[in-house]
């Protein structure tokens, strides 16, 4: 396998996880890896990325601190140009969304997105992604692409660990004139609410309960439980709960759950996304087919309300 | 001053679907199709600045595919929307994001908007990519998964929120005209009653091929994407141990497992 | 013979010319309030829409004539008061004709023709009725003071649910103070009447002519008798008889210049609005015309004429009040005041000569006059209302057509909204695919037709509940077994059935309806069968009373539909079932809304009961007067508030209050979603009773394993 780019991702002087599942993936791919960051302190995350099977590791300096979408594109745009690599691996993040597509029709490279599977099927590359709400799965080749990029959903691979002394090298960003200013990031305000990264027995109700009014019976059965009460998406847009008790990628990581019991909850990718860390997962959905069963360890089929009400009783009796 | 909201109808699958003979979609007789559920927001939010503007503001919706696309486009209209773009040419089938991303810049260079919304990413297929792919032809400013927009009509700049991971927002001010890709739960949709949308009947959809458009067949089609489809297939599912019995039956079987948690 | 044949009454006796005068320009003066006020009424009435409630006048004035005879109507659930209004009704036309009579003869057949009649025995017999009459006017005013003042009845209460204490409408004491003087101002005529009758004898006690008929009036003879026993003499007499002569008289002007504009002129808007009464009121929802852009009602102007003069039909006698499972629970509803809310606000509206701006003329909104939201979402369009009024106020038809405008406007529950996008994604409320229809007839050891592929004697449209709901599919189950066991010829339309449409017209969503409606019709006329049958009443409604208006006229013929309790009890009579074993249950029956008081099927599902060997205990509210589960009009949709009560558990509770029950009977599929949750959120009614579809109970004693005879000769025969 030819050469492999990896772009690391950072917020806030933190490096983002995805970026070390990237490099996991692309271990897994079996070419040189070159690991490239961008920022105006690029270098801080130069230890964090030195991990074994990473060859090289680029720290391109540009005038901010943090993500901006044009220079990250022009950035990856010259590294592309001046590596030629077979293959681009960004993380299927917010911050790959605000710039990947743009960029792959630009310079016609091979593209897709949100891929969770990468091999070589003889010369091609082949990604797989999910589709009509992970029913089902689709192979995509790219023929005739010498540069293929790929946004990887996060939470697949498991993070590269290990340590090594890859060659650094400094280069700059291209000189861009933005149109754009990201300004100050916003902490969802969850006031003194509880900090539910930090709790272990979560129960989440999602779409199922229906209309706020039903929320309290739910939160009459975790005060029962002695879990905490979380929810979906849909639940926090609506303001049924705070967004700080929100389960999910746009959420909260439940990472140190040991058990979740999820009620009318479907298990759209983006919650799962915040459950990944779950010992144990306890569906209660209507519908047999939900995907959140196949990611459940235990499931019920039957009426959240109905199955919440029974479980408070023998809670209490 | 006008608005331009791209959308797409999507399919969800129906109950014991299968896959078709040719082992690349799903049977088209499994598909039932319904607007995006992102652009219900993106529209929404044109429908909104537009109500909010003294003067005048047009909102024209685009959207890519075969009549069937009509309907969505229809209820599109039912919900405010000025004018309906339906692009197609047989030879778009099998088309991939980036080709969808540039017959809207040929729109959008046709219309001239101030200030062009889509949907985050469509239900279906998920690339999330068409919007961006869309700003990225066009060379316009841009930004991706907005859930929060202050824009006056044909402003020179807008400020708005970027919904990151983690319950954390970035807030970024931007040049206009811009393409924004818009996320669920900015606004709160609103209602398109039946006799909204057959009223809408009477509202003009325009049909764009790919000739009005300037665009060569050359450049899309399958051939012109980005990626090609191989496979699809059902994945094997993990399952999950099923607790069976009357509801008082399965509480207590979680009761017991709660206590083995709290327990250990 | 001879003296009694010249006796009569002068009128005006010892009057003076100018003070005749007096009187006759105050007659005239009256005369032109009372037309002045009917004008700025009728003028009220026609700035609402057209109504096509115009055709067989004749019929219906025979109608709303044979109501208003009987006081059918009034009597209903509120005897007395029926029985009081009927003493004041009848009296009160003994004594308006009475004067009518005079006035032929004294100001039309007299002066122009010389003619006289008023005399004599005529004269006489005229006196006696008139004076029992007043008998009958003040006894009945006196029941209605003491009903009004004492027997506190709340249908008579007028505190609002929608509003609450401080909002510029809640006050109804003028209401209260308008009753008061309504009453007083009959009975005083009544009374004065009475009193000027004998002051009148006691003065010409010294006419023989006069003196010697006065039995002829004997209330007014006892009272003259008693009065002169109180020292009252002729001349005293006079003077009195002057001045009450002109205190009756100008009250009894003053009443019939003031009928347009108090409630007095209910005699003409209650009698006007049973003329127009429409037997499927609420059954058969409005059509949207093709050509009119915006549904539903926005504007008082919107409103019918029809409408209109139901708003002004109004007596505020309570008992849709009284009625409504929606205000019974506490929710922000009554349909009085709806109907009195919207009457203020036309009254404020439409009574200038020139009509404010369209944006005055809205009905809805948080203003005096206008109609909440909260309060159009809370109505279950079970037509207890309606169906109750001794009026013919149609108040349901009203409350849809607001609600077609909220519709519009989207403002509903979002979980309404994302229903009724299933629905018209799906075609059914479930969100189930629609190849999932059929599913469960896969539980049945027979084959099902597909009745679009071929002939079948009877079309069997099953509806949401009954195809998609886990517990009701039992049933619907049972239901085919039955039909299958009579060797009846019947098929299914599978994934070609769409959701009825009932509720979703009831809830407003009007074009969805015509979408569900015309599609179904579609399939229908494809397919060839003899008769439909369902067990869901909501279809049963829909496909009766409403599909043959959306239908080509030449095929209306194909909507005869019957409700499986009456294809069950004819299947029975005729032997096609055999019951094999009686259930000897005490049980209590529900009739469904769309089932009894929609469409008046309250009989079969009783005489099914008594055939299968089961006691029937009704509950106090049954057959018309039953009490909605609260899923009517699209509520089965929208949650109800949590802390609230129910209506079904209010049913609950009044069935848990009869003796000893067994089995709480349902012949609806939301009915028995409805009352098996309420039977387990019901404090004290859970292990009482259970709650069974008629259909179970039917297929138990047809299914039943072969009887041996003495079994069933030991079942109690049942009347």
């Amino acid at each position: 396998m030819s050469k492999i780019l990896v772009i690391a991702e950072h917020r806030q002087g933190e490096l983002r996880p995805v970026s070390l599942e990237l490099i996991a993936a692309a271990q897994g791919l079996g070419g040189p890896i070159t690991v490239a960051v961008i920022g105006a302190n690029a270098q801080a995350f130069v230890p964090a990325l030195s991990l074994p099977g990473v060859d090289e590791i680029l720290t391109v300096a540009s005038p901010f601190a943090e993500f901006n979408p044009e220079v990250q594109e022009a950035a990856v745009a010259a590294l592309i140009t001046e590596l030629a690599p077979a293959v681009v691996l960004l993380g299927h993040t917010v911050d790959s969304l605000a710039y990947a597509a743009a960029l792959a029709g630009k310079l016609g490279l091979g593209f897709a997105s949100d891929v969770f599977k990468i091999e070589c099927q003889g010369s091609d590359l082949v990604a797989t992604r999910a589709a009509y709400s992970q029913k089902v799965n689709v192979e995509v080749d790219f023929p005739g692409k010498a540069t293929v990029l790929l946004t990887v959903r996060p939470a697949v691979f498991k993070p590269a660990e290990g340590s090594a002394s890859p060659a650094t090298r400094s280069i700059a960003a291209p000189a861009v004139t933005t149109t754009s200013a990201p300004g100050e990031y916003i902490e969802i305000a969850s006031g003194n609410d509880i900090d539910i990264t930090t709790v272990d027995f979560i129960l989440s109700v999602g779409r199922g309960v229906g209309e706020e009014a039903n929320i309290q019976q739910f939160r009459d059965l975790a005060e029962t439980a002695g879990a905490t009460l979380c929810c979906s998406r849909p639940i926090a847009d609506s303001g049924w709960l705070p967004k700080s008790r929100q389960v999910g990628q746009s959420g909260k990581v439940a990472s140190n759950c040991g058990l979740y019991l999820a009620m009318g909850i479907s298990g759209a990718i983006q919650h799962l996304a915040g459950m990944k860390h779950v010992g144990t997962i306890v569906a209660v959905n209507t519908d047999p087919e939900a995907s959140i069963f196949s990611v459940a360890k235990y499931g019920i089929v039957g009426d959240m309300f109905e199955i919440g009400e029974a479980l408070k009783e023998a809670l209490e009796g | 001053m006008k608005i331009l909201v791209a959308v797409k109808q999507v399919a969800a699958l129906d109950e014991d679907f299968e896959i078709r003979a040719d082992g690349l979609d799903v049977d088209e007789d499994f598909l039932l199709f319904d607007l995006n559920e992102w652009d219900d927001y993106s529209l929404e939010e044109a429908m909104k600045i537009k109500e909010a503007s003294s003067g005048d503001v047009e909102v024209v919706v685009v959207s890519i595919g075969p009549e069937r696309v009509d309907e969505s486009l229809r209820k599109c209209l039912a919900k405010g929307a000025d004018r309906a773009l339906r692009v197609w040419d047989d030879a778009i089938e099998g088309s991939d994001s980036s080709v969808m991303a540039r017959l809207l810049a040929a729109v959008v260079r046709k219309e001239a908007p101030d200030m062009v919304f889509a949907g985050v990413q469509s239900s279906d297929h998920a690339f999330a990519a068409t919007g961006i792919g869309l700003a990225g032809e066009l060379g316009w400013p841009h930004a991706a998964v907005v859930n929060a927009l202050d824009y006056a009509p044909g402003a020179r700049q807008a400020s708005l929120k970027r919904e990151l991971e983690g319950g954390v927002s970035q807030s970024v001010t931007l040049q206009c005209p811009a393409v924004l890709t818009i996320q669920l739960g900015i606004n709160t949709p609103r209602y398109a009653s039946l006799r909204g949308i057959k009223q809408a009947n009477a509202k003009p959809i325009d049909v764009l091929g790919l000739g009005d458009l300037g665009v060569a067949a050359s450049t899309v089609g399958v051939d012109a994407s980005l990626s090609r489809v191989r496979r699809m297939y059902i994945p094997p599912k993990g399952r999950a141990q099923m607790i069976e019995g009357s509801p008082d039956q399965q509480a207590a079987r979680l009761v017991e497992i709660i206590r083995e948690f709290k327990g250990a | 013979m001879d003296a009694t044949a010249q006796t009569t009454r002068i009128l005006f006796e010892q009057f003076s010319p100018w003070a005749i005068n007096l009187f006759y320009a105050f007659g005239y003066a009256a005369i032109a309030c009372f037309l002045y006020g009917s004008y700025v009424q009728v003028r009220k009435y026609r700035r609402g829409q057209p109504d096509a409630s115009w055709g067989q006048l004749a019929a219906r004035f025979g109608d709303m004539a044979r109501t208003m005879l009987t006081h059918r109507t009034l009597k209903r659930r509120d005897h007395a008061a029926g029985a009081a209004h009927a003493m004041i009704f009848f009296s009160f036309i003994a004594l308006f004709v009475g004067t009518a009579t005079i006035t032929l003869e004294v100001d039309i057949l007299k002066p122009l023709f010389g003619i006289t009649f008023w005399k004599g025995g005529f004269y006489l017999l005229f006196s006696l009725v008139l004076d029992l009459a007043g008998l009958g006017l003040i006894g009945g005013l006196l029941y209605m003071m003491y009903r009004r003042k004492w027997m506190a009845l709340p249908k008579l209460d007028y505190t609002r649910p929608d509003r609450q204490p401080g909002d510029p409408d809640y006050d109804r004491s003028a209401y209260r103070r308008e009753d008061w003087a309504f009453l007083w101002t009959l009975i005083l005529i009544g009374i004065t009447g009475y009193v000027l009758e004998a002051s009148r004898l006691v003065w010409l006690s010294g006419d023989a002519g006069v003196w010697d008929s006065r039995f002829w009036s004997p209330v007014g003879a006892l009272l003259a008798h008693s009065l002169m026993g109180l020292g009252l003499d002729a001349s005293g007499a006079g003077t009195l008889r002057g001045g009450l002569w002109w205190f009756h008289g100008l009250l009894a002007l003053s009443f019939i210049a003031l009928i347009p504009f108090t409630k007095v002129k209910h005699i003409f808007t209650a009698s006007a609005s049973l003329m127009f009464r429409d037997p499927l009121a609420g059954r058969r929802l409005p059509k949207v015309p093709e050509t009119q852009e915006a549904a539903g009602y926005q504007a008082i102007t919107d409103l019918t004429w029809k409408n209109l003069l139901h708003l002004d039909a109004c007596t505020k006698c309570g008992r849709c009040h009284e009625a409504c499972p929606a205000r019974t629970v506490g929710a922000p509803l009554s349909p009085r005041d709806v109907i009195l809310s919207l009457r203020e606000f036309a009254n404020h509206a439409l009574a200038a000569s020139s009509l404010p701006d369209k944006a005055e003329l809205s009905i809805h909104g948080k203003g005096p006059g206008q109609v909440f939201m909260e309060t159009l979402w809370s109505c279950r369009t079970c037509l207890a209302c309606v169906e109750i009024c001794p009026v013919a106020v149609e108040h349901v038809p009203i409350i849809v057509q607001m609600r077609r405008k909220l519709v519009e406007e989207g403002q509903m529950e979002p979980i309404l909204q994302k229903t009724l996008q299933t629905i018209h994604k799906t075609g059914n409320s479930f969100g189930e695919s629609k190849r999932k229809r059929g599913a469960w007839t896969k539980g049945l050891p027979f084959p099902v037709k597909d009745a679009r592929k071929e002939p079948v004697e009877t079309l069997w449209f099953v509806g949401d509940y009954a195809a998609f709901d886990p517990r009701n599919q039992k049933v619907t189950q049972a239901f085919a077994r039955l039909l299958h066991a009579a060797g009846e010829d019947f098929g299914l339309l599978l994934d070609g059935e769409l959701n009825a449409g009932n509720d979703v017209r009831r809830v407003g969503e009007e074009g969805l309806y015509e979408h569900l409606a015309s599609s179904n019709i579609a399939t229908l006329e494809g397919c060839e069968f003899k008769r439909i049958v369902t067990t869901d009443p909501h279809s049963f409604n829909t496909i009766r009373n409403e599909y043959p208006e959306f239908a080509d006229p030449a095929l209306r013929g194909l909507f005869q539909i019957e409700h499986y309790s009456t294809v069950l009890l004819k299947l029975i009579q005729n032997g096609r079932l055999t019951l094999k074993k009686h259930l000897s249950h005490r049980v209590t029956f529900h009739d469904p809304c769309h089932l009894g008081r929609f469409n008046k099927g309250y009989d079969a599902p009783r005489e099914l009961l008594a055939l299968i060997g089961c006691t029937l205990v009704e509950m106090p509210r049954n057959r018309d007067n039953s009490f909605c589960c609260g899923a009517g009009g699209g509520r089965i949709w929208i949650p109800d508030p949590v802390g609230m009560e129910k209506p079904a558990q209010n049913r609950m509770k009044e069935a848990a209050g009869l003796p000893d029950i067994d089995v709480f009977v349902v012949a609806c599929p939301k009915d028995l979603t409805m009352f098996e949750d309420a039977l387990k959120t019901t404090p004290g009614c859970e292990g009482r009773f259970v709650v069974r579809e008629l259909i179970e109970l039917i297929a138990e004693c047809v299914e039943a394993a072969d009887p041996a005879p003495a079994a069933l000769a030991a079942a109690p025969a049942m009347a």
